[in-house]
């Protein structure tokens, strides 16, 4: 029984150490790579989707390349939107930690 | 050869091809590489919790904190709601992650760095998500589509790029992935042949940058994993709470 209340003091130590490093280093660089990884490929795919839709009811109603411009500019107006999202999602949650 | 950098990502078949229906399943190197990593992800989890002792053994720490890090991601990200779809998104980010970590070891063969691997995935949790939308709310889900507050002249244009915001979720999801993996392999292996061509003399600098690159790799290999696991909590979160 010793055993396990030495083991409860030093879990409380332990524990006590990782909230004073989790204050201390808030939103680590490894977490601000990955949103940035993230929100980098939202812009890209919504561009690429948009596009490929376009060419697709292009080929189907024969009006060759207009649709696929508009489209297009729909694309890179939804992978705004897509990161104008999730830099609100991330703002919320800064928030909600404060 | 050995010194074409994309030379690594080729799928060739082990052993007899396989034909059913006109259908090539036959086993790869691809097939190996996600058997091997099903299998080490079996093998954590039955031997991490086989003997559950009260202190915790290396091996049952590990499989506790796998559990306790996507427990804790999912109460984060989705909330309490989306605790059912515990077991997916545990064997999701597992598979992804044990895949990329697989692919680091010298000679092996990276899985996700193809996007057909990675779109198969992102499509699965797509429409999986789209579909439990659907039975959670019905016709209502359109909704989601239609933003509160925007003017009805504007509506239809809104529309069609809300449409388009969400086609592009399993796009990013997948690209995300395979783009990450293959740019990372194929930097490693370019840096590794510079290492090579140089020689003993101006071998040593692409040979630190190799040193420094494989650290690289590993943090990009789990983050990937991680992004990839809560981009589908967010997601999932978007299907059971319609209005946040």
């Amino acid at each position: 029984m010793k055993d396990l209340k030495e083991i409860a003091t030093r879990l409380k130590i332990a524990k006590n150490n990782v909230q004073n490093l989790k204050e201390k280093n808030q939103g680590t660089n490894a977490a601000s790579l990955g949103k940035a990884l993230k929100i980098s490929t939202e812009l890209v795919a919504s561009v690429f989707v948009g596009t490929i839709i376009g060419f697709l009811l292009d080929s189907w109603f024969d009006t060759k390349p207009l649709l696929t411009i508009c489209f297009f500019f729909m694309g890179v107006a939804a992978g705004m939107l897509n990161v104008f999202k999730s830099a609100k999602k991330m703002n919320k949650k800064l928030q909600k930690k404060e | 050869m050995a010194l074409n950098p994309m030379h690594q990502f080729e799928v060739y078949k082990i052993g007899p091809e396989i034909n059913l229906g006109g259908v090539n399943l036959s086993f790869t190197n691809a097939t190996l590489f996600m058997l091997i990593s099903a299998i080490l992800i079996s093998s954590l989890l039955f031997f991490g919790t086989k003997k559950k002792l009260l202190i915790p053994s290396k091996l049952q720490l590990i499989t506790e904190m796998s559990y306790t890090f996507v427990a804790k991601m999912i109460n984060e990200t989705a909330g309490s709601s989306a605790r059912s779809f515990f077991p997916f998104i545990f064997t999701l980010f597992m598979f992804v992650l044990f895949c990329n970590m697989v692919g680091m070891l010298p000679y092996s063969f990276t899985v996700t760095s193809h996007i057909i691997v990675t779109f198969v995935l992102a499509a699965v949790v797509f429409i999986g998500v789209t579909v439990i939308g659907f039975i959670k709310h019905g016709i209502k889900y359109l909704e989601l589509f239609v933003p509160k507050g925007v003017p009805l002249v504007l509506l239809p244009l809104i529309i069609i790029i809300e449409i388009i915001s969400y086609l592009s979720r399993p796009v990013s999801l997948s690209v995300r992935l395979f783009a990450n993996m293959m740019a990372g392999h194929t930097m490693m292996k370019v840096f590794g042949g510079f290492v090579i061509s140089l020689g003993l003399l101006g071998g040593w600098l692409p040979l630190s940058f190799s040193v420094a690159l494989t650290g690289l790799e590993i943090l990009v290999a789990f983050l990937q994993a991680y992004v990839f696991a809560i981009l589908t909590c967010i997601y999932l979160n978007d299907a059971l709470n319609l209005h946040h």
